[in-house]
């Protein structure tokens, strides 16, 4: 393994979903996208919210505020573009909240009671941030505290 | 954004340019090939030819439509797609299978330049509902699989709904002879 492919392991995307920020990697990360308009029709996959279109792309947006807080959460102001559909490896949007940065830090494994979606712990400074995994965010469905009919089709 | 994805970017193109056919429920646009819609009727128009039947286990079907030599099941589409119930005004009867869809109205015909794949992502009952996704109007339109308004499964179970009526049928038609 070369320094450059650590230091790639090691870098990440911080992101704000509602009051919290989490860290991805920035590898999996394509771009920052502008809020384009979201597109919705019927279906029944409660973590998805609709579609936008990206570089002559459809992607799925997932409503990331429903899988990791159990709400949605208003006011999310920009897209995050990454690969995080598990097997597929489809490209995916996550709306956030616009403030996000680069970091590097120490990575220290998860406590025992995080969530299987917290690949991680993300050291920087005094601060603690979730490392997420997405795909098994995306795959354990929208949190309980949703309290949303998951077999509902959603317009 | 102004323009639909192009070939070969996203995922492979399905097909070719195809004529569809627009169509609103409860304020949801679809879009359907216009090959697999043999007729489009009013409801107001059907007379006679639609039956109201007795059965729960199809919710969304409430009428059997005696078409041509075809018994099509009448699916309310609204219900079909878990949308606020509304008044249909049209049914689109579909080719070559024994369904027809009560619609609310219909908004125009046109040529689409491909229907795209449906992301991975949606994997409930839609797979069995969409065959993709087109772009019309900067809006991206679901466009419909004719074979998923009714499984073969519910074809089944409203045939066993139906079939105690079918003696009835055939005395009244006795009787008029």
């Amino acid at each position: 393994m070369t320094a450059g492919d650590n230091s790639s392991q090691n870098s990440f995307v911080l992101l704000r979903i509602g009051a919290q920020r989490f860290a991805l990697p920035a590898a999996l990360v394509a771009e920052l996208a502008p809020p384009v308009k979201l597109h919705r029709f019927p279906h029944t996959s409660s973590s998805v919210s609709g579609v936008i279109i990206r570089r002559r792309r459809i992607l799925p947006v997932y409503d990331a505020g429903s899988l990791l807080l159990g709400k949605g959460v208003a006011a999310q102001q920009i897209y995050l573009v990454a690969r995080c559909a598990g097997a597929q490896k489809e490209l995916s949007a996550i709306p956030v909240n616009g403030e996000c940065e680069m970091a590097t830090g120490e990575v220290q494994p998860p406590d025992g009671d995080r969530p299987s979606y917290v690949k991680g712990t993300l050291r920087i400074g005094e601060e603690c941030v979730d490392i997420l995994d997405l795909a098994i965010l995306i795959a354990s469905g929208p949190s309980t505290g949703a309290g949303a009919d998951h077999t509902e089709a959603r317009p | 954004m102004s323009a639909a994805p192009r070939s070969g970017e996203q995922t492979a193109r399905r097909g070719k340019p195809e004529a569809i056919i627009l169509f609103w429920v409860s304020r949801q646009m679809f879009a359907i090939a216009a090959e697999s819609v043999q007729e489009i009727r009013s409801t107001d128009s059907l007379g006679g030819a639609a039956n109201e039947i007795d059965q729960q286990a199809v919710p969304k079907v409430h009428h059997v439509l005696e078409w041509g030599r075809r018994t099509c099941y009448v699916v309310n589409a609204g219900a079909h797609f878990g949308l606020p119930v509304t008044r249909p005004t049209l049914v689109l009867i579909l080719r070559g299978m024994r369904v027809a869809v009560l619609v609310d109205r219909i908004d125009r015909m046109m040529e689409i330049p491909a229907v795209y794949p449906l992301p991975q992502a949606f994997a409930g009952e839609e797979r069995r509902w969409y065959r993709g996704l087109t772009y019309v109007d900067d809006s991206v339109i679901p466009v419909v699989a004719p074979s998923g308004f009714l499984s073969p499964e519910e074809l089944a179970e409203l045939d066993r709904a139906i079939k105690p009526l079918a003696p009835q049928h055939e005395m009244e038609g006795a009787a008029q002879a």
